[in-house]
């Protein structure tokens, strides 16, 4: 792998109601170029993430759209839709664009416009992840998720308090982070007391609806100084839940990071810091698990502990950024965010939420219920 | 739905059922997505028929006690989601304790 992250960039994530698709994107992807230092000009392609446009918006043709949009109307553009995973899918075709030998530099762009539209309709847009039976049965992602939490549960004991403490640690991440959408501590007492959505799943157990956008710049390496993207492995999954084998992890988060190390040459113990799916507080402890950066059966309580978080955590933190539930979660962008978190990180710009000594990093994004998991390491 | 769609699917769902099987894991939905609000909130399962195919569903005709891992159920047909403008009624599995 030779693939240096020349830029990053993103928007402030959040209810963003002035801000149509266009502006995010511009914004993020101003920032990116800007942050590269390479001319605009030398974008060859753009990958555009995104879930929700031709189901919410009317809108499909996104990278022509957005290559319009941007300015770079004739560079070849394309849209990447892998539910939540789309954006890291679109930095696993950008970087395969790039090892191709078809292009030198790419701008891989994330962009969700979630909160324009009433919660029902995002609701069955976002089952679009999901299988046929599903929708059927009227399946909800927190319901999804909720019946892996039961199982999870009911295996090993994980308790709600638990699961609580996931939302309370990123939550606390995420008043370190200026762009994420929740910037205020919350207790576990509040997520315990938070309405039910799906049992056992409390509403502050859920990530939220969001707006957002993210961008970066993928170029072929020409020095070894600045952050690089050294394992880029994607693995799936049967659509629903029905077909898988256990409900107490995702085989797809475990084949995509063997992948990953092997081609990253790193062993586990040398990641100082991952961003993780944490779409439901759930997900947070199953990436950590199935991942191999915890015991199974066990995640829940070293999270409780503060095994995890930023200042007390023993040997890697997950979601610096705030994650999904604290930073926001706009679909197409998730994956991309992620990059652009692991980057700052490794470049030792973030500020409040600096993880000390960050040489290596590591982005889990998950599809549907774990239909899709996409794993990049990167290292500086 | 489409008609079609509807149409296609009965020939998918006869073949389930009259079936048993095994709850592995169920949640309540007290959130529902579009077309669903009538019936909320509503306990959704995963279910191991017997003879190994599993299915998610919605669990009727329940009471309290039922609602647990390893509860034995049946395959039922049941209205689904609600009918659209076109009017057909959507039907499809579903599962009741026994």
């Amino acid at each position: 792998m030779n693939i240096t992250v020349a830029g990053v960039g993103m928007t402030k994530f959040g209810e963003l109601w002035a801000a149509s698709p266009r502006c995010l994107a511009g914004i993020a992807v101003s920032a990116a170029i800007k942050d590269s230092k390479i001319e605009k000009k030398s974008i060859q392609g753009i990958f555009v993430a995104n879930m929700l446009s031709g189901m919410l918006g009317m809108q499909g043709h996104l990278g022509a759209l957005f290559a319009e949009e941007l300015g770079l109307s004739g560079v070849p553009a394309y849209t990447v839709e892998g539910a939540c995973a789309s954006g890291g899918l679109a930095v696993h075709a950008g970087v395969m664009s790039i090892l191709s030998g078809q292009y030198e530099t790419v701008c891989v762009l994330g962009v969700e416009k979630m909160t324009d539209h009433k919660p029902e309709l995002v609701s069955s847009a976002l089952m679009g992840a999901g299988s046929n039976e599903e929708r059927l049965a009227g399946a909800t992602f927190p319901g999804l998720y909720a019946i892996l939490a039961r199982s999870h549960m009911e295996k090993y004991g994980t308790t709600e308090q638990q699961l609580a403490s996931v939302a309370v640690k990123n939550h606390f991440h995420a008043s370190l982070n200026p762009l994420a959408q929740f910037t205020h501590p919350i207790t576990t007492e509040q997520v315990l007391r938070s309405s039910c959505v799906a049992d056992p799943l409390k509403l502050l157990d859920c990530s939220p609806v969001t707006d957002g956008a993210a961008a970066i710049i993928l170029t072929k390496q020409q020095k070894a100084s600045g952050v690089h993207i050294v394992a880029s492995q994607i693995a799936t999954d049967s659509l629903g839940l029905a077909g898988r084998k256990s409900l107490t992890e995702l085989a797809s988060t475990k084949r995509a990071s063997e992948k990953a190390f092997i081609q990253a040459g790193v062993e586990r113990k040398s990641i100082d810091l991952a961003e993780v799916h944490d779409c439901f507080t759930i997900a947070e402890i199953l990436a950590i698990e199935d991942m191999g950066f915890g015991k199974k059966g066990e995640v829940g309580k070293l999270i409780e502990q503060g095994a995890y978080t930023l200042g007390t955590a023993e040997r890697i933190v997950v979601n610096s950024s705030g994650g999904l539930k604290g930073c926001g979660h706009p679909i197409g962008a998730t994956g991309v965010k992620q990059i652009v978190e692991i980057t700052n990180q490794l470049r030792g710009v973030c500020g409040k939420r600096q993880v000390k000594n960050a040489r290596v990093g590591l982005a889990h994004n998950v599809g549907g219920s774990g239909a899709t998991a996409v794993v990049h390491i990167l290292r500086k | 739905m489409s008609p079609v769609k509807i149409w296609r699917n009965q020939k998918h769902f006869v073949k389930l059922i009259g079936k048993t099987g095994s709850i592995i894991s169920w949640t309540m939905i007290r959130v529902p997505p579009d077309g669903f609000s009538q019936q909320a909130p509503y306990p959704l399962a995963v279910v191991r028929l017997d003879g190994g195919v599993q299915i998610t569903a919605q669990i009727v005709d329940w009471e309290e006690k039922e609602l647990k891992t390893n509860q034995k159920v049946t395959t039922v047909i049941r209205r689904t989601i609600d009918a659209a403008a076109d009017g057909v009624i959507p039907y499809g599995i579903k599962v009741k304790p026994i």
